[in-house]
């Protein structure tokens, strides 16, 4: 009995070997099927890089399949079954054995007949294993033999590297493609193959593109474009290249220009345009995150501490902080210059943190004197640059000891006198500007030109002119009554600007020649708008000068006028910059209270399409129509449109390369060359960004 | 939300927030001057945010150099072609022009080249009428542009619509007082603002 069930077993387990065998060969020939498979349809058709990278796992994962599915279609149910079914197995194939095997593990039967027994010893229970076994693996093991044999035969035929191009596929390997050499013998621009080599700087790896209609890269990279067969020319624009030839294939290398550019590729059979798209790099982009504001220090004591974030796209070279000290008044300053926490970067670092304190005790700061702080770093472009990025500026003042008591943090904008004095500093640049053109302007010239600076010299002035007048009493501010402001109205009325003005004259009636000296009854408003009386009275003499067309003569004037203003400036508060005060108006109070009235207009209807868009749509359309009778050169036709468009039109740009891919690849192009004519008469839509000066 | 809710733009470099008065004082234009239901308080909205998306004109303005985050020009480009309006308004007082000419490659970058925009464009008329073009303004002797006034502003457009406004007339200083003072003008230089507001709320 116990013979009997050793010899199920053994037979179970050859059973379950010969299924998994059977299994791994079917596993094989389907894998190897599928590649096979695939094989026949690159041979026609050229699968895309991503399609091909999915081949080998697709057929590993088949494969894997049919191996657990015949295993287990094979072996659960030998396993699964029990000993009195493996019995009976036997009994169904084995006839003679006379039900001995069956009996022999029957627990009921205390014995097998001596007949039974003997015809259970006699059986040829191993060879119908054998043979069973055989029987699982014959066909499997056939199939698996042609597949072999079909490959073999295929590699023969195929060039180097075409089964590479499944099992291990990567950009550039476009030339082990099936049919690749006879296609190029008779057109050498039928496949290319390009690769980028960027700038070292950049420390990205060689990028290769098959067949590409465009080609985006960062300036200065050097594009190398590959193609097999001879005879083949090109041209950049208005530039001839040359290609080079060897071993049977052509190359061209160039480096990327500064702006989109279309090369122009010439064989025997045909042309072809490749576009090549500069990407510019970024400067680095610099944050300065303390001090966080603008500042006055009362003493120039302690330590300021700096933060900066700094970040580039491809890599930091150096960072760090800079700062200007300047000392003086009026027209005569001195500048001081200085680097604090300076670093350098090593390859790869795109992002940095800067930190650093400045002494302010060690650079003999006085009262009066502006520290200008920024953090500023570089990027390693050493092709187009280095391009350097700044952050902004912050300005700490030290103050004086005159103004202890009015140091005001109120945000609000420059004060009046510091905007007049860089008008007339335009003024006075002008000016210069028209002295040293005078001599050949000629007379009439001169005077024009004089006199029109005369005219902004005497409007400046005015200005002045209010300024000082609102500060001598007159105050046309909060206590000025006008008509329908709905206060009580006394006898005050408003004035108008020559009212104003001739207030101003009388309240700085004084030689304009000298400098107004002081006197000891006057009031503090006019000791503080001294300075800007001075001014007034320089500008006046300025224009007159510019009146007579001797911008010689006003030049002086118009720089004491600026010296005026710089004192006055200096003896004005000083505003810094912060959170801007919340303003609530109350919306249901000024409703309607305008003194004026408008009249929303009518809108215009819009101009459907301009001419450019127009011109274009008809580019296109004579595309379209030879898209069936001549698809490389419509897919030409339509890069050549994409050169064509304005630099922000990037949703057509892209949307005209899509069509001329498609349209060269062949298929139905309907979709595409529907996406790209509503693209081209859109108004123009963009998805992404342009490269930095593109 | 009313109707119209006057944003500031919030940029990661420059001094964004130079004129804080201007927003006030063209929200009490916009009530003074039209029917617009209009929130009392402007906001301040990040250029780089999608909230931007939730309002039609959005202000820009500053003295220093303007350099946009990646994620700022992104949100501002879909922003310009999903209808909104930009208004940048060069803010100097200086003469080396670095926000003008910083700005002028950023908006270039991100939408398109500025050109100048007619003055007898439908802007000028959008509600009051400058049949002169741009009001001039008494700052504009400062800043960086074409002349001592200059004589148009410049813009992007998205087909005929405005999508980036430019100036280089510092409305930024000519609007940036308290707008309770402005019962003491003969003449109100916001005007100019209702017609932002009203262009861009309708184009």
């Amino acid at each position: 009995m116990s013979d009997s069930f050793e010899r199920i077993r053994r037979a179970r387990r050859a059973l379950g070997l010969a299924a998994t065998a059977r299994g791994v060969i079917v596993a094989l020939a389907v894998a190897l099927g599928v590649l096979l498979s695939v094989f026949a349809v690159e041979a026609i058709v050229a699968l895309p890089l991503p399609l091909r990278r999915a081949v080998l796992p697709f057929a590993i994962v088949m494969g894997a399949t049919m191996f657990f599915w015949e295993v287990g279609r094979r072996i659960a149910p030998t396993w699964r079954a029990s000993d009195e079914a493996m019995a009976l197995w036997f009994e169904r194939r084995i006839p003679s054995l006379r039900y001995a095997l069956v009996t022999s593990i029957d627990a009921d039967v205390v014995a097998p007949s001596p007949a039974g027994a003997r015809a259970l010893a006699d059986s040829a229970l191993e060879a119908e294993v054998s043979r069973a076994a055989c029987a699982l693996l014959v066909r499997p093991l056939a199939t698996l033999l042609i597949a072999l044999v079909a490959l073999f035969l295929v590699l023969w035929g195929a060039p180097t590297g075409a089964l590479t191009r499944l099992t291990e596929p990567r950009p550039g390997d476009t030339f082990a493609r099936i049919g690749t050499g006879a296609r190029a013998a008779g057109d050498p621009l039928a496949t290319i193959v390009v690769r980028v080599v960027s700038p070292a700087y950049t420390g990205r790896t060689v990028e290769v593109i098959d067949d590409p209609s465009v080609v985006s890269a960062l300036a200065g990279s050097r594009i190398v474009i590959e193609g097999r067969g001879v005879g083949v020319t090109a041209q950049l624009e208005s530039i001839a290249l040359v290609p080079t030839e060897q071993d049977g294939r052509w190359r061209i290398v160039l480096t990327v220009p500064a702006r989109v550019a279309g090369l122009r590729l010439h064989g025997p059979a045909r042309d072809r345009v490749l576009v090549v798209e500069s990407i510019a790099d970024s400067m680095p982009v610099v944050r300065l995150d303390e001090p966080t504001r603008d500042s006055v220090l009362r003493t120039a004591r302690g330590t300021l501490v700096l933060r900066a974030d700094v970040r580039d796209d491809y890599g930091l070279a150096n960072g760090g902080f800079e700062y200007i000290v300047s000392a003086g008044a009026g027209e005569a300053f001195t500048f001081r210059s200085g680097r604090i926490a300076a670093r350098s970067y090593g390859p790869g670092v795109r992002e940095a943190r800067i930190e650093g304190t400045l002494l302010l005790d060690t650079l003999n700061l006085g009262p009066g004197d502006l520290i200008h702080l920024r953090a500023i770093a570089r990027d390693r472009n050493d092709v187009t640059g280095p391009r350097e990025g700044v952050s902004e500026t912050r300005t700490i003042r030290i103050a004086r000891a005159d103004e202890y008591d009015s140091v005001s943090v109120d945000p609000m904008p420059p004060s009046e006198p510091e905007k007049n004095a860089l008008s007339q500093r335009m003024i006075l640049l002008m000016t210069i500007d028209v002295r040293d053109r005078a001599p050949r302007l000629g007379l009439p010239a001169l005077q024009r030109e004089s006199r029109r600076l005369a005219v902004e010299q005497s409007r400046l002035r005015k200005r002045v002119g209010e300024v000082i007048f609102t500060r001598l009493g007159e105050n046309p501010g909060e206590h000025a009554h006008f008509d329908g402001d709905g206060h009580a109205q006394g006898a005050e009325k408003p004035l108008d600007p020559d009212q104003v003005l001739a207030a101003a004259e009388r309240a700085v009636h004084v030689d304009a020649t000298r400098t107004l000296e002081s006197e000891g009854d006057e009031s503090p408003v006019v000791a503080i708008n001294r300075p800007l009386l001075e001014a007034y009275n320089h500008m006046w003499r300025a224009s007159t000068e510019l009146e007579t067309a001797r911008p010689t003569a006003a030049i002086p004037w118009m720089e004491r006028a600026i010296e005026a203003l710089q004192r006055a400036r200096a003896a004005e508060r000083i505003y810094l910059r912060g959170r801007p005060p919340r303003v609530v108006v109350d919306v249901a109070k000024v409703r309607g209270t305008g003194r004026e009235q408008g009249t929303p207009s009518m809108r215009e209807a819009r101009v459907s399409l301009d001419a450019d868009r127009v011109g274009r749509l008809r580019r296109f359309d004579v595309a379209l129509a030879i898209v069936t009778a001549a698809p490389a050169a419509a897919a030409d036709s339509l890069l050549l449109l994409r050169l064509s468009l304005p630099v922000r039109d990037r949703a057509a740009a892209e949307a005209l390369v899509i069509a001329a891919d498609a349209v060269r690849r062949g298929g139905d192009v309907t979709a595409v060359l529907r996406r790209a004519r509503r693209a081209l008469a859109d108004a123009p839509t963009r998805q992404a960004l342009l490269p930095w000066g593109g | 939300m009313p109707d119209f809710v006057f944003a500031t733009a919030q940029y990661d470099s420059g001094d964004w927030d130079s004129a804080p008065m201007v927003p006030a004082n063209i929200i009490d234009s916009v009530a003074r001057y039209t029917g617009i239901d209009v929130a009392p308080t402007g906001v301040i909205v990040p250029l780089g945010s999608r909230d931007i998306f939730k309002y039609p004109l959005v202000y820009l303005t500053g003295h220093l150099p303007v350099r946009f985050t990646d994620a700022e020009r992104t949100t501002l480009s879909e922003y310009c072609a999903r209808g909104g309006m930009l208004f940048i308004d060069d803010h100097n007082h200086d003469v080396d022009g670095q926000f003008h000419r910083t700005a002028w490659e950023e908006v270039a970058r991100a939408i398109g080249p500025l050109q100048d925009l007619p003055n007898d464009h439908a802007l000028y008329r959008a509600f009051f009428k400058f049949p002169e073009g741009p009001p001039t303004t008494s700052h504009e002797l400062n800043g960086w542009g074409d002349n001592l006034v200059h004589k148009h502003l410049q813009a992007v457009f998205e087909g005929d619509r405005i999508a980036v406004l430019y100036s280089s007339k510092d409305y930024s200083s000519e609007w940036n007082f308290h707008p309770d003072n402005k019962r003491f003008l003969s003449v109100d230089s916001t005007k100019f603002g209702v017609n932002l507001v009203i262009y861009a709320l309708t184009r």
